[in-house]
């Protein structure tokens, strides 16, 4: 059952709880060593560069204004974005979830009678199962980013929204590529695999008419579309082909087009540790001999609206997805992404995705922290994440109040008998006595009990108990009791 | 078949706008509070350099060879000689240019060393511009605290197809559009142009056990001309 190659469920509704998930994950040490690879790198270029830059935390606080600014306005600038961006030829469409966005791009395809798509990497299109959906309606999706080749060709899952493929090492990008791409004599080395990569994508994006996208940041004042990115994939699919849908949430919106000062500046030093990354492009509408001459935008809701609507929650909608916090975390940095049960993961992820699923699924992902604040402290967005899964976690909770079966669970039963105990002085005396009767039992010499029956073996699983001492601090007190008391009372 | 699906949009569309309005009761009244809301955001960050312009032109040059492009200076006397040698030592022979190449850069004999061949684009088809090596063109903007070029795609600047298939970009910047920063360009152009391509460096992934490959499909060599105009 916890077998390595357990295929990870990446759909919230269908995944199984983060503590079962991370299983399989603790003990694929393969896996770990990618992860943590990966993560180190990218966290110390991004603080080599973060500490160079004497205005980072003047930049993170008006990246955060702006983007509640936005918030707050969201309705005006959206407007304003579909607006101008039809203005300039674009076709704004408007989904009010993960079904309505997929029919909607299904549609645009039909008319293109387009068979075949290529698609630079976006997360909101994973996060509405776009691909599958198309497949099924029989339109081939090809990805273009090198991460998203891999995973597609070797029927991996994403683990992390940057560098979707960091759990997978370079002899399994081999074995991948050889096996999908008929090249027996490929080498693991990393030039080689992108070389590959190159050849195979060349003749699809000169020959695939149609091409989905996804947007870093869509501007109120000019109805134009940006995209950030490494390979030049994007570029390609968003010069080369006829028609171009692009996918975007609600909230990915900037009033102006200055505005990019502060997020570009922001996004690459966070997400790559790149003072840029090599290529942004921004485009408006369409322009005449230049690029698709036929542009959607789709404006994907899905529960995004509600999330606004929450005080303490909304701010999860700032997000600009660098993925910065799941670098930072120490629970993602052991259990990388699949554990997660979802496209999101991390501490963005932990936020997100139960929002997402309006907290009918996912509810044990508020709990995948330590709430050491590491998240807070990288966002460059500043969103108080740890006070967010607080938050959820209390609202878990209040959903767990209603049913019967709490009142079986040991937890429910150990902290309902603990409240008895502490209440009284008496009880809680006898408690200790029992207690100590009890675990000496199971007490070693060494004074540790190692090993425990029913339910505290969870906690004896992976580490000691000490046992309790013979004398409790009242017996001490009361026996120094019978000598004169020194304080002033 | 268009008026069917625009016409089923208008009811997703006035439902999130709703739902959104009704989740934002704190959002501005009116257009003017929105405006000074938007004028009262804190932008504290460096707006404007430090640097003295020889410092600028410095910082910009080290921080594009850090991307592995390569970089010469020239003044504009000798810049049709400096394009000729760049071209020379390419190791390419099929060249393109966007249609407003400026003519003193073309008129040179220099631009006519044997062998190669040259292509305005006048509407290129994609698979010619796809067979051609090379690319020569201008640029908008240089930023030297990312080592980061600005192509606004105007007729010296080209297509953006034009600057992206072939293998080899060749970007001719003026000294005088070097800024430091990146609100300092924000600053130049505050009527932004519809198309914008920010370069820095020759495209690259770090897919694969993060190991830096330069040039994955965009052109993987860039080469840049800074021509030491008077400012
Ligand atoms: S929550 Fe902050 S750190 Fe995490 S991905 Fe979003 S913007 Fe980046």
């Amino acid at each position: 059952m916890n077998h390595p190659a357990t295929h990870p469920v990446m759909d919230p509704r269908l995944a199984p709880t983060f503590p079962k998930a991370a299983l399989p994950v603790l003990r694929n040490t393969q896996l770990r060593k990618n992860v943590e690879h990966a993560t180190d790198v990218i966290q110390t270029k991004r603080n080599r560069l973060v500490a160079e830059k004497a205005d980072w935390q003047e930049l993170r606080t008006a990246a955060s204004a702006l983007r509640a600014h936005v918030l707050e306005n969201l309705a005006t600038y959206l407007e304003q974005f579909e607006e101008r961006c039809t203005a300039a030829g674009g076709t704004v469409h408007w989904a009010s979830d993960a079904a309505e966005a997929r029919a909607i791009i299904l549609d645009i395809l039909r008319q293109e009678q387009a068979s075949e798509v290529i698609k630079i990497k976006t997360m909101t299109s994973a996060e509405i199962q776009l691909n599958p959906f198309l497949e099924a309606n029989g339109v081939s999706a090809f990805e273009t980013d090198l991460a998203e080749i891999i995973l597609q060709l070797g029927g991996e899952e994403p683990s992390h929204i940057v560098v979707p493929a960091l759990h997978v090492n370079r002899s399994q990008v081999r074995e991948i590529f050889a096996r999908r791409m008929g090249l027996k004599n490929l080498s693991d080395d990393p030039k080689e695999l992108t070389n590959a990569a190159r050849t195979y994508l060349r003749q699809k994006f000169l020959a695939i008419p149609t091409a989905i996208s996804g947007a870093n940041f869509l501007i109120a004042e000019t109805g134009s579309v940006a995209v950030v990115e490494s390979e030049g994939n994007g570029r390609m699919c968003l010069t080369l082909p006829r028609t171009m849908i692009t996918l975007a949430g609600i909230e990915k919106v900037l009033p102006r087009f200055q505005d990019l000062e502060v997020m570009l500046q922001l996004l690459a030093r966070s997400a790559t540790g790149e003072r840029m990354n090599p290529y942004t492009s921004l485009w408006t509408g369409v322009t005449a001999g230049d690029g698709p001459q036929s542009f959607h935008v789709v404006l994907l809701d899905n529960e995004r609206s509600s999330i606004l609507a929450k005080a303490k929650q909304r701010q999860t909608l700032k997000c600009i997805r660098c993925a910065a916090c799941m670098n930072a975390c120490p629970v993602y940095r052991q259990t990388g992404g699949h554990a997660y049960g979802s496209v999101y993961p991390g501490p963005i992820g932990a936020i997100l995705t139960p929002q997402l699923m309006q907290m009918k699924f996912a509810q044990s992902l508020p709990y995948a922290s330590s709430l050491c604040g590491a998240c807070y402290e990288v966002c460059p967005v500043k969103i108080n994440i740890p006070d967010v899964l607080l938050e959820l976690r209390a609202q878990v909770v209040n959903q767990e109040r209603g049913r019967a079966a709490r009142y079986f669970d040991p937890m429910y039963v150990g902290l309902r008998v603990a409240n008895l105990l502490f209440a009284k002085a008496w009880l809680f005396h006898v408690a200790q006595r029992l207690g100590r009767i009890g675990l000496g039992l199971y007490t070693r010499k060494d004074g540790w009990i190692h090993s425990l029956p029913g339910i505290g073996a969870k906690w004896t699983q992976t580490r000691d108990l000490r046992g309790l001492p013979d004398e409790s601090f009242h017996e001490w007190w009361a026996k120094r009791g019978s000598q004169p008391g020194k304080e002033g009372k | 078949m268009k008026a069917p699906l625009q016409s089923r949009q208008q009811i997703p569309r006035q439902r999130i706008l709703e739902r959104i309005r009704a989740a934002t009761l704190d959002c501005a009244q009116d257009p003017a509070m929105r405006e000074e809301a938007y004028a009262a955001l804190p932008r504290a960050y460096t707006r404007h350099g430090q640097l003295s312009a020889e410092a600028r032109l410095k910082l910009m040059i080290e921080r594009l060879r850090e991307y592995d492009a390569e970089v010469v200076e020239t003044t504009p006397e000798a810049l049709p000689d400096a394009i000729a040698a760049q071209l020379a030592a390419s190791d390419k022979h099929s060249f393109l240019a966007p249609p407003g190449t400026p003519s003193e850069w073309m008129v040179t004999a220099a631009w006519k060393i044997s062998g190669l061949e040259w292509t305005i684009d006048h509407g290129l088809a994609t698979a010619e511009i796809e067979q051609s090596e090379g690319v020569v063109t201008a640029a908008s903007c240089g930023i030297a605290d990312s080592g980061t070029i600005v192509l606004h795609h105007s007729a010296s600047e080209g297509r953006r197809v034009l600057s992206l298939l072939p293998d080899w970009h060749l970007i001719i910047l003026r000294a005088s559009q070097v800024v430091e920063t990146l609100p300092e360009y924000f600053a130049r152009f505050q009527q932004p142009s519809g198309l914008v391509t920010w370069i820095s460096g020759p495209s690259a992934t770090a897919d694969i056990e993060m190991t830096r490959i330069k040039g994955v499909h965009g052109p993987r060599f860039l080469n840049v001309i800074l021509v030491r105009d008077k400012s």
